[in-house]
């Protein structure tokens, strides 16, 4: 693989795991529900992004299976927390 | 060759079991039935595989053909087959109390294929080969386990669950990191090949297989509940209905010491100071969980924290491995062995009495009831004769146990162990003493409130199983040749694990330093 | 509470979260994939559901008890491990059918095996998510 694109895909890997850190950061300390299922999302599409971009610098394409599973999961997770607050802000 | 069919059997049964029960749960009565037979099923298959390790030695089968290492092995040996015949046992005790015991809300969510699933669960722990398919077994018994302990939901009971499905959650997160770097380290999951490779690894990196050790040692002692991993045992079985205590205080926690026995015997090569840290944790173990139920009034409390004291007995028979002489190493390992058997037998006997007196007396605390020698003699009978061989009364099975670990502790020199073992010994007396006083010898108190007297046939259920646990005990009290004789044999295949690296068949030594293990003939 | 978007959004993403998971579980034999992650997925997609339509119109979009889901799943796998019974070999050994079928490649008791795996694991999410939805 061109030199400067494999550079390019470890300075991606690196923000994106800045990105994920922040993230969870948010996740830990809250403070409201809202802001833990956002930086959930947020740590979820990070990972996503990462398998994704790890698939293409280390050429396994499995690792597409990963990002693609994940996204499902993760959407549906915060699909699913979102009719809870939802919920709770109707009563 | 028969194919080691004998080996999967008392995994298959109640797995059969569950899945028909499963299909019929519309009919909980056909569950019930289908629970028994797996139950049976499961002992019958297991009194067979220990025939059979008896006569043949250690048993091996490969799952789908596929030679070791590469494909799943099961192995039997002696220890693996004797626990499959106690875990038998206690599967078919339980089921048939849970008849009389399990309301009918319970059944409809599937009690008894549950149990089977549970019992399938602790039977594969106990006969796998392969470390990441003990890792799948924990699951498998640690998910039945969660919703038996869950099922019917009262606030206190999901207190309890959460206490256990956290601390187990973690043990399984510390268990699977330490398969994968194991893994990592040596390229192989097939136990009988770790202890090949790992011996190797010691040599070079004797750090390494120590982190791992300890990675182990955490994840199996939360399990086993050791000091100071306890703390959500007492926290969580007092909760279930008392047949679900007494399968999981019975089984449960012995799977965790299986565990630590077959990975410090067979996966790791000897470790330096695992003897010592083990002996103090062991006293440790003895100490605090005694000292907790000395504290406790509420009889499954006071149990609950005896199954950790328990738990230190058994820690220190293992301890001695570390010993430098092999008399003491087999003294310590056929002790350890003894004790589970005991234990297992006994723990679950007073869960199940407790239950039965819980029953007649109307409460668990122990303030709340009373006078029931006077009330129902046959119970009291069926009380002291588990309570006095936990205490280590002569001739029940808790002395003999007792007397192997303490023997094998002083050929080994370890005072200050055996200090601890004299003295939990004493408190545990005293603890049970303090049971038989309040709930069977005092009058009743004012406050007592017994409930309506059960139907003849009910009683007559509970008691069955208790009074063919209890037989079981005084028959090893007084008869305690065979079993010790058994559990010497089992130690002895544990400290040659040569055996049973031959018959799971995986390369020699020689071959997988050269990194061309092909396994099998 | 019904959410349009949500609706109209499971018309589509079902079949494909459904799809999905039929082609984990038939790719499962060699590359990564299988009958749990296959079963996951399409969990992911019952669950879906469940969250746009409710609890009770899933349960009638699966036409059978989860329980019945698990103990089907449960059999085909015990069966798959049994055939091998009948040749005198371990429990598990694979036995294959002659003939691929087209799409869905060899067909044999491993595939039978993932199937049970596919059920259990379906019918056990289904029945912890329909369970804790209902209330």
């Amino acid at each position: 693989m061109n030199p400067a694109l494999v550079i390019a895909g470890y300075g991606l890997l690196a923000l994106l795991t800045v990105a994920m850190a922040l993230a969870a950061l948010r996740l830990a300390l809250g403070p409201s529900l809202a802001d833990r299922v956002v930086a959930f999302d947020v740590v979820a599409a990070a990972g996503v992004a990462m398998a994704a971009l790890a698939a293409v610098l280390w050429q396994k394409p499995v690792l597409l299976d990963v990002a693609l599973v994940l996204s499902v999961i993760a959407f549906i997770g915060t699909v699913a927390v979102a009719r809870y607050l939802e919920g709770k802000v109707r009563r | 060759m028969s194919s080691g069919w004998i080996v999967l059997l008392p995994l298959l049964a109640p797995l059969a079991a569950a899945a028909a029960g499963l299909l019929a749960w519309r009919a909980p009565r056909i569950q019930a039935a289908l629970g028994i037979v797996g139950a049976g099923a499961q002992l019958a298959a297991g009194l067979g595989l220990l025939q059979q390790v008896l006569r043949e030695g250690v048993q091996a089968v490969q799952l789908g053909s596929w030679p070791a290492p590469f494909g799943i092995t099961f192995a039997a040996d002696l220890l693996g087959a004797v626990m499959v015949v106690v875990t038998g046992v206690i599967g078919l005790a339980v089921t048939v109390y849970s008849l009389a015991d399990i309301d009918p809300g319970r059944r409809a969510f599937a009690y008894f294929p549950l149990v089977q699933v549970l019992l399938a669960g602790v039977a594969g722990a106990f006969l796998t080969g392969d470390i990441f398919n003990l890792y799948v077994c924990f699951e498998v018994l640690l998910m039945a386990s969660f919703v038996l302990l869950a099922l019917g939901g009262e606030r206190a009971q999901m207190a309890g669950a959460l206490t256990y499905v956290t601390l187990n959650l973690v043990s399984s997160a510390l268990f699977l990191a330490g398969v994968g770097l194991t893994y990592g380290i040596t390229r192989s999951l097939n136990m009988a090949e770790l202890h090949l490779r790992l011996g190797v690894v010691a040599e070079s990196r004797p750090e390494l297989v120590l982190a791992l050790a300890g990675l182990f040692f955490v994840a199996f002692g939360i399990k086993a509940a050791v000091f100071p991993l306890y703390t959500w045992l007492p926290a969580s079985y007092h909760t279930p209905p008392v047949a679900v205590s007494a399968l999981l205080a019975g089984l449960l926690t012995k799977v965790g010491v299986y565990a630590l026995i077959r990975v410090l015997t067979l996966v790791f090569p000897p470790l330096p100071g695992v003897g010592t840290f083990l002996l103090a944790v062991a006293s440790l173990t003895m100490v605090f969980g005694v000292l907790g139920a000395v504290a406790m009034f509420e009889t499954r409390r006071i149990l609950s924290f005896h199954i950790v004291s328990q738990i230190g007995y058994m820690v220190m028979g293992l301890a001695l491995v570390g010993s430098d002489s092999p008399a003491v190493r087999a003294a310590g390992l056929a002790a350890a062995v003894l004790y589970i058997v005991h234990h297992i037998i006994v723990k679950a006997n007073l869960f199940l009495v407790s239950g039965i007196a819980a029953r007649l007396g109307g409460s668990f605390q122990l303030a709340r009831v009373g006078g029931l020698a006077a009330a129902a003699p046959w119970l009291a009978l069926l009380f002291l004769i588990p309570a006095g061989s936990l205490a280590g009364v002569p001739p029940l099975s808790g002395f003999w146990a007792k007397l192997a670990v303490v023997r094998a502790g002083l050929a080994g020199e370890a005072w200050w162990t055996v200090a601890a073992a004299l003295g939990a010994g004493l408190l545990t007396v005293l603890s049970m003493v303090k049971i038989w006083t309040e709930a069977f010898w005092k009058p009743a108190p004012d406050t007592a409130t017994p409930p309506p007297p059960a139907a003849r046939w009910r009683l007559a259920l509970l008691a069955a199983p208790s009074l063919g646990l209890a037989a079981l005990t005084v028959a090893i009290g007084l008869y305690p040749r065979p079993l010790y004789e058994l559990a010497r044999r089992a130690a002895e295949q544990l400290l040659a694990p040569s055996n049973y690296v031959a018959a799971v068949g995986v390369a020699t030594a020689h071959d997988s330093a050269r990194g061309d293990g092909k396994g099998g003939q | 509470m019904t959410s349009f978007i949500l609706r109209a959004a499971t018309g589509y993403l079902m079949p494909l979260l459904l799809l999905l998971s039929v082609f984990m579980l038939l790719r499962g034999h060699n590359e990564p994939g299988g009958g749990f992650i296959g079963g996951l997925l399409a969990a992911a997609a019952f669950a879906f559901h469940a969250l746009a339509w409710g609890p009770r119109a899933t349960l009638e979009l699966l036409r059978a008890d989860p329980r019945t889901i698990i103990a089907a799943g449960l059999a085909a796998a015990l069966l798959a491990g049994v055939v091998a019974a009948a040749a005198g070999e371990p429990f598990l050994t694979a036995h294959w059918l002659p003939i691929a079928l087209p799409g869905v490649g060899k067909v044999g008791t491993p595939l039978l095996f993932d199937v049970g795996v596919y059920l259990v694991v379906v019918g056990t999410t289904t029945l912890i998510l329909l369970t804790l939805g209902e209330d």
